[in-house]
Order: C-alpha cells, then structure tokens, then sequence
C-alpha cells in the first residue's frame, strides 16, 4: 500500500545506518537487533537507490549482505541503483569510500533510498523524506510536515484535502464526510482513520478535521481503483495513518483563533511509546462577540467542540508490534432563533460524538506480513429543531479485520509475488428515533422554508446491520516491466440480504527508465447505509465500475508527474420514487482528467494540480439527464512553500468552476400551512460563477528556552475575492441572493513545544 | 442533517455575507398574507366564503375574493366550488358524496374530506392553496388579549403610533400549535414567528406604514388583523 513512508536517517557512532521503511507505520521503534539472514528463506530480487544527504545519487557503492559470504556485492551505478537478491529481513550493507556504512534492513522488493552520511555528518540527525508511489492511478500522500506546509489550509486536513485532483473545492465542506471524489456523492467516500471508518471528518464549527494534524503521519488519498482490501466504498478513499509517538518525550501546545490543543509523547521503556492530544475549539469564546446585537439569536450552548486521540504502540517482539488507539470528539450547540430563550419552537439543539478505540497487532516475519485488529465504534447524534422535529441516532458497531500477506520471489512461473487474504465484519446497532421532514437527496433542491411541523419521516426502534467482507488478490511482475495486480472482494450485507463480487485489478508497465503506465478497474458498492438509508431494507446498495488510466512520470528525484482519466459508471444509486419511498432507480456517469505534479526538494515544496470532471445523473428511467450536484469541471491548485532558517513562507492559487444549482422559477402559497411550495427549473441547470483565490502563510519558529515555539498566520483569500458560494431564495421564491463567504478568512496561531 | 446543520451553522457564522432579501415580516412585497374560508370546516348544506389578504408593494393591503379559484382535490367535488354575487362560495355536497370522495381518497368513514382549492390573484402571479374541511364543523380562531405597546389593541382602523429607535412590544394569545406571524412595512420586525413579538423603527427604515398579526390553527382556522401605523419622534 504505502511502500515508502518519511525515511528518518539516524546515525550512529561513525556509522551511518539508514532504515529504508516500506511500512505503512511510519518511524516505529528501533528493534532491538537487525534479523541474521537465512538462506532457507526465499530471495527477493532487491532494488534500491543510494544517495547522499542533499539526495544526490551515490555511484559505485558496493552493497552485500551482511553475514552472507556466499552472495556476490553489487555496486551502484550512476543514478545510485542497485539490484541485488536478498532474502526478506537480511541487512544490506552499503558502503562508499567517502561516506560511513550505510544499513538498510529488506522488507521488500522495494527498499526505496538509502542515504550514506559523510563524517562530518556525524552526530548530527538529519531527516529526509522521499515520496511513497502512488498506490493508484491519480492517487497521492501527504505527511504531516507536507500537510502544515500547504497555504491556505491552517494546518487542517479537511482543506488540505482540497489540493488534491478530483476533490471538489469549495470554501465550506460538503456532507457527511466532506470529502466529494471524482464526481460522487460526499457518503460514496470512505474517511479511514487507521484502517477504520470514521463517522465525520469534520467538526460543526470552524469546519476542522477531527483529528488535528499533529497527530497524523500521512493522508492517502485514492481517488478510485482502490485494491479489495478496501471497501463499502463506490468512489475513493481518504485514509489517515495516525502517528505513533516520538522516542524523545516532549509535550506540545498551539492556540489558535479556532482551537487550542495539547500533545504529550514519548518513549515508555525501551519497547513502548504514547501519544496523547487533546483539543477544544476557542471559537466559541469568540463567537458570541461578532454576532451583532441586532441579530435574533441566542446562542445558550455556543457551538463547541473538543477531540481527543490516544495512541500506545509496543513492540512485543521481533515479529509483534502491537498498538491501541483511540479516536474520539464530541460537538455540541444549543441556539434559539430569537432573543426568547424560552421560545421552544425556535430551539436548535445538536450533539455530535464518537469515539473509536483500536487494537491491532501486526506480525512481520520473513515473507509473512499480517494484521490483526479490533475496532470498536461508538456514536450519538442527536438534533432537534423546534417542539416536533427530532432525530435521535445511536450506534455502536464493531469491526475485527484480519489482512495476511506472503511474499515469494517465484510462484508458479511469476516472480516477486505477493500474496494477500484478508476478512472484515462491520456490526452495528443502531438506535433511532426520528421525526423528520423527507430528506432531500442529491438533485434534490433544499427548501429554505421547511414546515417545523412537518415529520413525514417517523421511526422509533433498532435497526441491525451486518456486513461481511473477504477479500484476496495476487500481485506478481510478468517481466523487468509489468507488472500485475488481480483479485476479488465478497460482500454480504445483511440488511438487504444482498451478496456481492467485486473484481479488481491493475496492471503496471514500466515503459522507459522514468515513465510508467498504469491501467486500473474494478467493481464497488456502497450499502444502503446513509441516512434514512437504513430505515428501507429493500433498498440495495449503489454499485459502481471505474476505469482509470494513469501515466507517470519521475525526470529526477523530488519531482513527480502523473496525469489520469477515468471513467465511472454508476448504477442502482438510491433516489426517491414517485411515492415518496427508496429505491435503486438511479444511473450516472463521471468522465475526468487529472494532472499532479510536485517537487521537493531543499528548502521547496511545490504542487500543481488540475483536475477536469463531467458528473451526471438520470434519477428515473426515461428522466432526464442532469448534472450531478458537485459537479466541477474545473479546478486548478498550484501551492509552493519556502522553508528556510526560522521562517517558512508560502502561497497557494486556487481556480476553480462553481457548482450548479437549481433555479426556482416561481411558487405557490399553501395558506393553511404558511409554506411557499417552489417551482424548479430543470435541476441544476444553472451553476455559480467561477472563483479564484490566493492564500499565503508565513510560519516564524525560534526557540524560548527550552521551549521552540512556532507562530504562524495563515490568509485564505488574501486578495479578498468575494465569491458566489450559491444562491438563497426568500421565503416565497420572488427574489433570491448570493451567499459569499467571508471575503478575508485569517488563522493565527501559535505552537509551543518542550 | 449533518449539512443541515452545516448550513445552520455556516449561516450563523458568515451571516454577514448574504445580502438582502425582503423578510417574510415585511408587508411591503407583493404576496397573499393568508387566505380564509369562513367557516374553514362545513357540515352538508353550509356554505363556506373564500377571501385573502393581499399586499401589492406600495400599497395597502386588502380583503378580497379570490380573481379565480378552483378545486384541486379531489376533483370529484369539483362543483363545490362556485362563484356568486363576485365571492367564491364553497357549499358541502351532501353526505353520500362526501362518503364517495372520503372513498376517493382512502379516508376513514367519519373523516372530514379536505377540500382543497387553487386561488389566485393578481392575473394569476399570485397563487395560493386553500382547504376547506367538509363534513365536520370548524370555526376560525378569534384574536384575543393583543397587546401593542402595552395597550390593548385598537380597532382596524384606528392608526398605532410609536417612537422610533424603541423596541414596540407585541402578543396575542395563541396556543402553542397555533401560528402567529406578525407582518409589517414601517420598521423592522423582530421574532414575527412568535406570539409576542417587538417592533423597532430603525433610522432607515420607513416611519409609515401597516401593521398586522395573522394567527392560524391546527384545524385550518385563520383570522388576521391590520393596522396603520406611523413612527413619530
């Protein structure tokens, strides 16, 4: 999956050791000794890259295998490549006059770099990060320090999602999960926070992650053609590894105009370490301040909100390492829509909460990998609105998951074969009470005058749902240059009683030294899970097939340039019937384009990004076709960040189309009702004007003591361009105006760290 | 829900940024305020007149019949529904054509049949829906106990003056599953959703104009009340 996360160069008495880590778990505690080799182990043909500290090839190392006599050196060439047959958890030793001895331990075909430090490097710590490959056509990581670095973002996740092609912009998040991926809907996405769905990505107010980004190792972003070990998803996935703790014990602070929070982290004996953060929004201390007097509203609980997440990693052994983690937030707010804190039919309440605890252990030995892991989730979500409308939702679930992985260097004719199997069962228990107006689906115009007394949705009791995974594939390379990836996800989910097959596959050709083509399809569902979803058991789930076609291409080291097209077609999507009810009648189509590049290098980091999309929909047979509601075909981001010495500087250009809505043309008054029942135009025939927006942030970091302190000011829309979100009717549709967001958006904030 | 929210949300924090639109307190905009049967609920036989209050901007509001009507559902009490002497005039069909339409539309044998009509006004741009219960008697509800300013309300008629830059404190009795709107174009109306609401004639805002309440019931009652108004110093 992640082959190659940060690689962290320590050194060590004269001599360089280098831990090249195609782990999905960045920095993990140093074993205790490095594994001897073992020539009954099957070999792998090894590649690997040598460079030195500034990344500059190393040529004519000489690389061996330590403790085996037998097996001949190979020496680097020119770009610093080497290939070499090595049994898995051997150590490479690698030598160059000029530098000290690199060691690199193999987990892999792939072991990415090795850097070699010169003595006069010595004692000192020198991190370097090179780029993961993507794990499918248009996909892409970002680490943590990569993450803070993008203009625009304050450090959050939930906007640096934003940067990636295919993610559809716009100043506020979209939906349940915020994340809209290649023109489908924000729940056909799936947010992982370590291997395990996360209800809500971001808070109510401020619209921040849940998990602040001090926390995070990396975010995989994968736009589509994901592998069967990931599902209930029919578009992409956004998956967040947290992080485990450092193996120097500090304590962290930052307070910002939205939130403050505390980290702790460390080392506890020679095997274990923690990391534990808290954080509580300060906005609401701000809040009540800019709300004018004038305005109706009483704001008894001002929306807040508080996050927490825990980690503790140990490792057991040579082949366990074992880590519990925890997830957890929890958003409130109470507000009256008039001065009358006792007017109940002007009440809005809501609470938000989850909490999600994991237990995994990982095994590695020899060609063996496997995961094990039990994750359990708990959630409330409550909101009410006046004296009738109500929703009550509480559902706990549990999720244990098995992955194994072989490795052999030949099976069957093939060579470096990767075997992997894998199961999964999601159990869930969900409390409902709901009285409810019918939801709106997607296409569906929201009306800005709702009944308060309108609960045509009423259900009160327990809904049970099931959902059982298994999944297998096989990777080999056909030749030096293909190289292969095919295999089959099973589904059944229960609550509709519906058994699925979803094959997958990719196929990877290595057309010249620095070009690579990549070909990815599959089949994915989502269940019917979504909203009032679950409340219909004869609703199936939403199936979709993607086609993906991806070329990439690396001129040198630092510098990465992919472009994708897809295609997707979707069928069985849920819309409403004639009757009011659910059903699988909808179909639609996405066609894109997308182009990523970045650069890292020295004290630059630069990305571009442009991404063309057409979403469409028919809701009906024999409906007319529309546009989906994301739909954006245009959007463009190109970002660059300076870092030298105590300051760090960049900006951030953002271009991109806006979304379409639906017009009303005219309405009728239900008197007896005191509603205004619009009339439509054809759905989403019209869309927003285009926006364009520069961001800037300027980070200052020094130190106060004992104490590094960093400072930051993060502008969103520095030239103050204000954009056209979408429009708001009044309340009987005669006149209608746009909704901009704040044409100046400013973060300030400040991290302390000891 | 959860945009729902977001929208509840992002509305609170970036009000400042949608631009303006006439409230639905504002009396200044062309509209049908509310549109009354008398009686909303008719037994076999009674009769049952069709009127609304009608705004059109810059001018007073009015009572007035409907310029056309029809009935909507169920279409089988079509002729229910008929023009006379310049009014329009619901008349209950007797009680084997109303057990007919409660057949029509799945209705209980002892269910009231709701009537429901199209009005329209003003060359048809303005159009409203109407029902008016058959089989079962109802009465509009009465507005009672309003208090304007601390006073008693006055007659229809009789014009209300109050300071400007002053919260002007309104109510009227309503039970809670009652709607009370109160409507009005000179000054800016706060809370008109809820029974007691305040007035305040802001610098800017017009000094004269009409002043109203409007109070609907569960069982399809409506009764409103219109005053002129004027802020003076």
């Amino acid at each position: 999956m992640k082959f190659l996360g940060p690689v962290m160069v320590a050194l060590l008495l004269g001599n360089g050791v280098a831990l090249a880590q195609p782990d999905p778990e960045p920095p993990s505690p140093p074993a205790p000794e490095q594994p001897t080799p073992d020539a009954a182990k099957p070999r792998l043909r090894v590649s690997g890259r040598v460079i030195d500290a500034l990344g500059r090839p190393v040529r004519n190392a000489t690389v061996t295998i330590e403790g085996d006599s037998e097996g001949a050196p190979v020496k680097t060439d020119k770009d610093g490549r080497f290939t070499i047959s090595a049994a898995i958890g051997s150590t490479l030793v690698v030598e160059q006059k000029a530098f000290g001895v690199g060691i690199a331990t193999v987990i892999g075909p792939d072991l990415g770099d090795i850097v070699l430090l010169t003595e006069a490097q010595l004692g000192e710590t020198i991190e370097i990060n090179s780029e993961a490959p993507a794990v499918a056509p248009g996909a892409a990581q970002l680490d943590r320090k990569e993450l803070q670095r993008i203009p625009g973002t304050g450090g959050d996740i939930v906007r640096a999602l934003t940067v990636m092609p295919g993610v559809v912009n716009l100043q506020l998040p979209l939906g349940y999960s915020g994340v809209v991926i290649r023109g489908s809907s924000p729940q056909d996405s799936k947010v992982l926070i370590d291997d395990f769905e996360v209800p809500v990505l971001f808070h109510n107010v401020g619209f921040r992650a849940v998990v602040p980004a001090e926390t995070i190792a990396s975010l995989d972003y994968i736009p589509g053609g994901f592998d069967v070990g990931y599902g209930r998803a029919s578009s992409g996935i956004v998956s967040l590894t947290t992080r485990p703790g450092d193996d120097k014990r500090t304590t962290q602070a930052e307070i910002s105009v939205i939130d403050g929070g505390l980290l702790a982290q460390g080392p506890i004996g020679e095997n274990t370490r923690y990391l534990v953060a808290l954080r509580r929004s300060t906005i609401d201390f701000v809040l009540p301040s800019v709300i004018p007097d004038s305005v109706d509203l009483s704001l008894t609980t001002v929306p807040r909100y508080w996050d927490e997440q825990v980690r503790i990693d140990h490792q057991l052994n040579k082949q366990w390492k074992l880590t519990l983690s925890n997830v957890g937030t929890d958003d409130t707010f109470e507000l009256f829509a008039t001065k009358d804190e006792q007017a109940a039919t002007k009440r809005f309440y809501n609470r938000t909460r989850f909490a999600r605890l994991t237990a995994a252990a990982r095994y590695k030995d020899g060609p063996w990998q496997a995961t094990l892991a039990l994750s359990g989730l708990w959630q409330q979500f409550t909101f009410e609105a006046g004296l009738y409308q109500k929703i009550d939702l509480r559902t706990p679930a549990i999720t244990p998951r098995v992955d194994v992985t072989h490795t052999s260097e030949l099976a069957n004719g093939l060579k470096d074969v990767v075997w992997r199997v894998g199961g999964e069962v999601q159990a869930t228990r969900g409390s409902i009470d709901l009285a409810l107006p019918v939801e709106m689906r997607e296409g569906e115009p929201m009306s800005p005058n709702m009944d308060p007394k309108d609960v045509t949705e009423q259900f009160k009791g327990t809904v049970y749902l099931a959902d059982f995974a298994a999944w297998g594939s096989v990777t080999a390379s056909l030749d030096k240059r293909i190289r292969g990836t095919i295999g089959v996800r099973t589904e059944y989910f229960a609550r509709p009683n519906e058994a699925v097959i979803e094959p997958r596959g990719e196929l990877k050709i290595q057309i010249a030294k620095l070009w690579q083509l990549r070909l990815s399809g599959g089949a994915y569902r989502r269940p019917p899970e979504f909203q009032s979803e679950i409340l219909e058991k004869q609703v199936q789930s939403e199936r979709s097939k993607q086609a993906i076609f991806g070329v990439q291409y690396e001129p040198r080291d630092g510098v990465r340039m992919q472009a994708s097209t897809y295609y997707t077609d979707r069928t069985a999507l849920i819309t409403h019937e004639m009757d009011g009810s659910l059903g699988n009648n909808g179909r639609g189509t996405t066609t894109g384009a997308e182009l990523l590049g970045t650069y890292r290098g020295g004290p630059w980091f630069a990305w571009l990004s442009y991404s063309y999309s057409h979403s469409t929909r028919v809701d009906q047979p024999g409906a007319e076709r529309r546009l989906f509601s994301y739909d954006q075909p245009h959007s463009l981001n190109a970002a660059v960040s300076w870092q030298r010495g105590h300051w760090q500087v960049g900006g951030r250009f953002q271009l991109y189309s806006g979304l379409p809505y639906t017009e009303a043309t005219g309405s009728v008054f239900d008197s007896d009702r005191n509603t205004y029942i619009p009339i439509y135009a054809q759905p989403n025939s019209s869309r927003a004007p285009l926006h364009h927006q520069l961001d800037l942030r300027v980070d200052y970091s020094w130190k106060w003591g004992v104490v590094a302190l960093t400072a930051f000011l993060d502008l969103q829309n520095a030239y103050m361009n204000k954009s056209v979100v979408t429009y708001f009717y009044n309340y009987d549709y005669s006149q209608r105006t746009a909704f901009t967001s704040l044409p100046l958006i400013p973060s300030i904030g400040l991290r302390g760290i000891l | 829900m959860k945009a729902t929210i977001v929208a509840l949300l992002a509305v609170t924090s970036f009000g400042a940024c949608v631009g303006d639109v006439d409230e639905q307190w504002q009396l200044d905009h062309d509209r049908i305020v509310a549109v009354r049967a008398t009686p909303p609920g008719i037994l076999p036989g009674e009769r049952s007149e069709i009127d609304a209050l009608i705004v059109a901007k810059g001018a007073a509001p009015v009572e007035k019949p409907p310029e056309l009507a029809r009935v909507i559902s169920p279409l089988s009490l079509a002729t229910a529904l008929a023009p006379e002497a310049g009014k329009w005039v619901v008349t209950a069909p007797d009680a084997a054509r109303l057990a007919a339409a409660r057949t029509e539309l799945g209705l209980p044998a002892d269910a009231p049949v709701p009537l429901q009509l199209g009005v329209s006004y003003a060359n048809t741009t303005l159009v409203a829906i109407k029902t008016v219960f058959l089989g079962e008697a109802r009465a509009n509800p009465a507005l009672e106990d309003m208090m304007i300013d601390g006073a008693a309300a006055p007659g229809m008629t009789t014009p209300i003056v109050v300071q400007p830059l002053t919260d002007v404190r309104l109510s009227v009795k309503a039970d809670q599953s009652d709607v009370v709107n109160w409507v009005t174009s000179c000054g800016t109306m706060h809370d008109f959703d809820l029974p007691a609401a305040y007035l305040r004639v802001e610098k800017d805002d017009p000094t004269e104009g009409y002043l109203g309440v409007v109070r609907r019931t569960d069982l399809g009652g409506v009764a409103w009340r219109i005053w002129p108004i004027r802020a003076t110093p």
